[in-house]
């Protein structure tokens, strides 16, 4: 057997015990309240067309809060590296707004923008917006100055040298930022269904823990998990698309 | 002939007060359109800021350049510059030819067919045939730096400033990247501001060398290359006029060497 093989045999049989032992536990402890594996696989069995559908609502508002972040704050972290003076500036109210946690501002977006879709996608953006405004600035106002010398002799203008030039050697930063936003996103997503709403994911886990259906409150976690094993998997691969030129192990054979 | 480029007691000095270091101090040259002129001076004298100062990439403390009569204070247009620092020069996201057509965004009326033709007989004359769709990390340092080469020929500027453009490249393509400038420069009618260590090789292609003094820098002699275009690898580095040249500015440099070993 190959080193690597044996490797990920047992990194699966960790998961695999876990299982082992929870359904030996639940057997012995037989309550509602302790469902084993068995009895959450019969409860994704009975509920995931209601689990899909909640989850797909919670993933929209989450992937429009994403969206909404990543279009303004990748162009303002650009723009804030190449106009240092005013980078500078605002460095001071930026770094307030990182420690912020993002559930602290829920009763104020409540106040202005009620309790609706939109005041979800408010609260997720701005907790993706942080982390992507971060590292935005933080690699486009650190782009080595030869590059700039480059763009300046080229005669490209301000905004072709931060779209063409900025923009893609900010890019490995830019998708540290966007996974860490993709992380609270989700977060936040579920965070504030469990506090403000009537439908997603995360209401659908309070109703479960509410009515002591715990185990479809486990079988929506089970997806909850699933998704974001699909959603990273998904960005890896992007960024081996985009940044192939950023991890340049290998040289071509010839 | 008109002066393309002059320099008028240009200085430069990083830093301030107490830390204050003067790298050019009241510098004043002239290239002509259509010259060759070669600039030698010691390791760390201040070639390379003398070279951005005179490309409008960083402006001088004292004293001006001027580019075709207008007093430099940007990269003006048709003038480009093949860096030092090839390797940080190249962008790593693009290709090598889109390198090269990147070099060629201000070229006038080409279209988009011709620019990628013209692109890939360049890459062709720097000897890199085969390589346009490899990444500029993906192939050697002396590779790397005929891009950067390529770059520079294919915007078509009236004046290309090179700064060691050779450094990196090995002996034997060396020569032909020599021949292969000095072909460029008579055929698109480019006028060369070379900067190299290499004492043989100023002389060897240009029409004036110019030695620059220990820092902080001036011309401290013009060498004029009495000797007619083309030149030849092999008669020409035989040419009396080319051993005295040579002969001129090894001793001015080796001068300068002992002055400061003695200082
Ligand atoms: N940005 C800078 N800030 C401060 N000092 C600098 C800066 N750039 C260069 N220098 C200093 O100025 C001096 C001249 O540098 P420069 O690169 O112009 O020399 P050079 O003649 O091109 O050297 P080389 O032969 O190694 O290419 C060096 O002593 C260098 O340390
Ligand atoms: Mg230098």
């Amino acid at each position: 057997m190959k080193p690597t093989t044996r490797i990920a045999l047992l990194g699966l049989s960790v998961p695999a015990a876990i299982l082992i032992l929870w359904q030996i536990a639940a057997l012995l402890q037989p309550t509602p309240l302790f469902p084993g594996p068995g009895k959450v696989v019969l409860a994704i069995w009975k509920n995931y067309p209601v689990i899909l559908h909640e989850l797909g609502i919670t993933l929209l508002r989450a992937g429009a809060g994403f969206a909404v972040a990543s279009l303004t704050m990748i162009p303002l972290g650009i723009f804030l590296g190449r106009f240092r003076s005013l980078g500078k500036v605002l460095e001071p109210l930026m770094d307030m707004l990182a420690t912020l946690p993002p559930p602290a501002i829920i009763p104020l977006v409540m106040l202005f923008a009620g309790t609706g879709d939109w005041a979800k996608v408010v609260i997720i953006a701005y907790a993706a917006a942080v982390p992507l405004l971060m590292n935005t600035y933080e690699a486009s106002h650190s782009i080595h100055p030869m590059l700039s010398r480059v763009a300046r002799s080229l005669h490209l203008s301000r905004l072709e040298t931060m779209r063409l030039i900025d923009l893609p050697s900010s890019l490995p930063m830019i998708a540290t930022g966007a996974r860490l936003a993709i992380a609270s996103s989700l977060l936040v997503s579920v965070t504030s269904e469990m506090l403000l709403s009537t439908n997603g994911i995360g209401t659908y886990l309070q109703r479960s823990q509410e009515t002591f259906k715990i185990d479809a409150g486990l079988a929506g976690i089970a997806f909850i998990s699933l998704a974001g094993v699909l959603v990273n998997a998904g960005v890896f691969r992007l960024e081996k698309k985009w940044l192939f030129w950023h991890y340049r192990d290998q040289r071509p054979t010839e | 002939m008109p002066a393309i480029l002059t320099a008028d007691g240009v200085g430069k000095s990083y830093g301030s007060g107490s830390a204050r270091m003067p790298i050019i101090d009241g510098l004043t040259l002239s290239i002509a359109k259509g010259e060759f002129v070669s600039l030698v001076g010691p390791s760390g004298c201040g070639k390379t800021t003398l070279l951005m100062c005179l490309s409008g990439l960083l402006a001088p403390s004292d004293g001006a350049v001027s580019f075709k009569g207008q007093v430099v204070d940007q990269p003006p247009i048709g003038l480009s510059v093949v860096f030092q620092d090839y390797s940080r020069s190249l962008l790593p996201w693009k290709t090598n030819l889109d390198n090269v057509l990147f070099g060629m965004r201000r070229v006038q009326g080409m279209d988009a067919r011709a620019k990628r033709a013209r692109a890939e007989e360049i890459l062709a004359a720097v000897g890199l045939t085969g390589f346009g769709g490899h990444y500029p990390w993906q192939v050697s340092g002396g590779m790397q730096q005929r891009v950067a080469i390529a770059r520079g020929i294919a915007s078509q500027s009236e004046l290309l400033l090179l700064d060691e453009p050779l450094a990196a490249v090995d002996a034997q393509t060396r020569a032909d990247m020599q021949d292969l400038l000095l072909d460029v420069a008579q055929r698109f009618k480019q006028t060369c501001v070379l900067v190299t260590h290499d004492v043989e090789e100023a002389v060897y292609m240009a029409n004036r060398v110019l030695v620059l003094g220990p820092r902080p820098t001036r011309v401290v002699r013009e060498v004029v290359v009495d000797l007619p275009m083309p030149r030849d690898q092999l008669t020409t580095r035989e040419a009396p006029g080319f051993l005295h040249a040579r002969h001129e500015v090894l001793a001015l440099i080796r001068g300068m060497r002992q002055g400061q070993k003695l200082s």
